[in-house]
């Protein structure tokens, strides 16, 4: 998705750089009576019909795809409790006791079934980010403390996925990180 | 007209900020060699960097579009130097105070100081309310300035006639400059996000002296801080589109823009938008309201229409087939809206759910902002700066070296800002101060970045020494000319 989305962003980039440099170029050409656009109330008012129109379309179509309506209807198969502290992730099936926190070493799941991950933080904010093997971020919520983010997510693959921490949270966040294997 | 006194806090202004300016690219630099193994700095050092350089470059590009709608906006009303006296002295304070409390102290929770950061002490004790208190201190000195401007303005201009309601109308009778509706839309907005501001540092003050009998809620103060933090950064851009609405037609010879019923209802929404667009920030914190969410992201979407349809079309209309004069200065200014468009391709790219869901927090998040800052408001504010500089200069070289300016800043900045997006798009995340072994490109990515941003800082280096040269001429000048 991330390599559609760069693709996309330097084909519109590119669009737009030569749109200046056309316009630019068009008054370097232009004769001391030149007026520019005859109309450009009404090439304004199309210009921005359209813009709304494409914008329109973009959000009527990704809002609804949105991650907190991800697997909205179905039942996860397992309940992972995430418990994110500076520098770890604590994870366990287990809810975790804030006043003596404690994750499980190793954390299984299946593939191709919905799992839910309900995160929270016990000191300051967090990021709690799954990488997959090729290290591609594909899901992310926040840990955040006082508050349990629920993310809802079926891994395809089996294999082991990384976590990383994608919110600053202190000198060691670069390293604060865990791992899921999915079978 | 402007005085002599308002010329030359003018000029202290640019020296000051392009100045700063410099060292702060040079805090860049640094962070991205530290990224690409070049240099090995502590992590708490690199985060300390990076703490110092968001906040420095928030302030110092805030205050140089404060500074252009300042000397500009005597052109229709009388300023209070006072009060950019004040911003002055608490702009400077606030920033001795923050590069104390970051260097000294050692503090590194960030520019966006994400609650409860600041309270879990990794630094010197008293780092985090000197932090705290520089930008209260910063605050204080621009909402003066921003209230004292917004009076100065409504004692002219009615508050209807300031935000040209009258436009709505068929036939007005008064005309609304579009300086004057630019600079009121963007300075409510300013007051606004800064009393934000005030409630969030209340707010730590609060929990800070309670001894542990008071807790704030993480989700509000978040909400408070994007609510202040996006909204400064953005209005910071609205300073320089006023300065462009007054000064690209005039310096390129076509006729001076007029307000009409729609440049009025893009800037009327524009403020709507601006103040509700925040939410963005907040997609991955799925207990946010999800109406919240999807306000985030309309708003977001709908902040890029008018600013399209009315800003950047009447730009390129301005120049299309027309014997428009080039110089430097609409120069700058055009080339600055083309790298606030692409900038804005990136952000919209981003404020899409669906899309930040994979994106948020990786490095696309600064290869879009630093977009339409290094290549969108530096290069307005630097229009002004030349443009105000060659005012009361005797010299006629005015435009040497612009190719060699231009070059340099174009291909520094795309090939520094490539390699943004480029991590972005493999997931990199943003803020370490180390990469892992998981992403082999980062470090060459950010040796690459820390040479083209290095050809950048010659562009500006040379700008500095051209421009700050004229202003200390102007700083020192006993003269009226």
């Amino acid at each position: 998705m991330q390599n559609s989305i760069l693709i996309l962003f330097l084909v519109l980039a590119g669009m737009s750089a030569l749109v200046f440099t056309f316009v630019y170029l068009s008054s370097k050409k232009a004769g001391k009576d030149e007026q520019g656009i005859p109309n450009p109330l009404k090439t304004r008012f199309w210009f921005l019909l359209i813009l709304f129109v494409i914008l329109g379309i973009f959000a009527s179509v990704t809002i609804p795809r949105s991650p907190y309506f991800l697997f909205a209807d179905e039942t996860p198969v397992r309940v992972i409790h995430v418990s994110a502290m500076q520098f770890a992730f604590l994870m366990s099936d287990k809810a975790i006791d804030p006043k003596n926190p404690v994750g499980e070493a190793s954390i299984e799941l299946p593939a191709n079934k919905l799992v839910e991950f309900r995160v929270t933080s016990l000191d300051v904010n967090h990021g709690f980010a799954i990488y997959d093997q090729s290290n591609r971020l594909i899901a992310q919520t926040q840990a955040m403390p006082g508050y349990v983010n629920r993310l809802r997510w079926k891994f395809k693959e089996p294999g082991n996925y990384t976590i990383l921490c994608l919110e600053y949270c202190g000198m060691a966040h670069q390293v604060m990180r865990a791992s899921l294997t999915i079978k | 007209m402007e005085t002599i006194k308002l010329r030359k806090i003018t000029s202290l202004w640019i020296i000051t900020v392009l100045f700063l300016f410099i060292v702060n690219i040079v805090l860049g630099i640094i962070m991205r060699l530290n990224q690409g193994e070049i240099l090995h700095e502590q992590p708490a050092t690199f985060y300390a960097h990076m703490t110092t350089h968001g906040l420095t470059q928030i302030g110092i590009w805030f205050v140089a579009g404060m500074t252009g709608i300042n000397y500009l906006m005597e052109r229709y009303l009388k300023t209070s130097y006072l009060a950019n006296v004040v911003a002055m002295v608490l702009t400077v304070t606030g920033i001795l105070m923050l590069w104390t409390s970051t260097y000294i102290g050692n503090f590194h929770a960030g520019w966006t100081f994400l609650y409860p950061l600041p309270l879990k002490i990794m630094w010197a004790k008293w780092a985090t309310p000197l932090f705290l208190g520089s930008i209260l201190v910063m605050g204080v000195g621009w909402l003066t300035w921003s209230v004292s401007m917004m009076t100065q303005i409504l004692k002219k201009y009615p508050l209807t006639k300031a935000l040209a309601w009258q436009h709505f109308r068929k036939n007005p009778t008064i005309q609304t400059p579009p300086f004057i509706l630019i600079s009121m839309i963007t300075l409510i907005g300013i007051i606004t996000c800064l009393l934000g501001a005030v409630l969030l540092l209340a707010m730590y003050a609060a929990e800070y002296f309670s001894n542990g009998a008071f807790v704030n809620d993480a989700l509000l103060m978040k909400n408070l801080t994007y609510f202040f933090g996006h909204t400064i950064a953005n209005e910071m851009l609205y300073l320089g589109l006023a300065v462009i609405y007054e000064l690209f037609p005039e310096v390129g010879g076509r006729p001076k823009w007029k307000a009409t019923w729609y440049v009025a209802l893009a800037w009327n929404c524009t403020l709507v938008f601006i103040l509700t667009a925040f939410f963005h920030h907040l997609y991955m914190d799925f207990v946010q309201p999800v109406g919240f969410q999807i306000v985030g992201q309309i708003a977001s979407y709908m902040a890029s229409l008018p600013a399209a349809g009315v800003t950047v079309f009447s730009v390129l209309v301005a120049v299309y087939r027309t014997s428009i004069k080039w110089s430097l200065t609409n120069l700058l200014f055009f080339i600055g809206v083309a790298g606030w468009v692409i900038g804005g391709l990136g952000a919209v790219i981003d404020v899409t759910i669906t899309n930040n869901f994979v994106l948020h927090n990786t490095l696309w998040v600064p290869a879009h902002f630093h977009t339409y800052n290094a290549l969108g408001n530096v290069l307005f504010s630097l229009a002004f700066f030349h443009w105000f500089s060659i005012q009361f200069s005797e010299k006629t070289d005015f435009e040497k070296l612009t190719k060699l300016k231009l070059t340099l800043l174009l291909i520094g900045g795309i090939g520094f800002l490539l390699a943004f997006y480029i991590g972005g798009a493999e997931s990199m995340p943003r803020r370490y101060s180390n990469y892992p072994a998981e992403f082999p490109m980062a470090a060459p990515l950010a040796i690459g970045a820390a040479v083209f941003a290095t050809i950048y800082l010659a562009a500006i280096l040379i700008f500095f020494f051209q421009i700050s040269k004229r202003c200390l001429n102007i700083l020192f000048s006993s003269s009226s000319h």
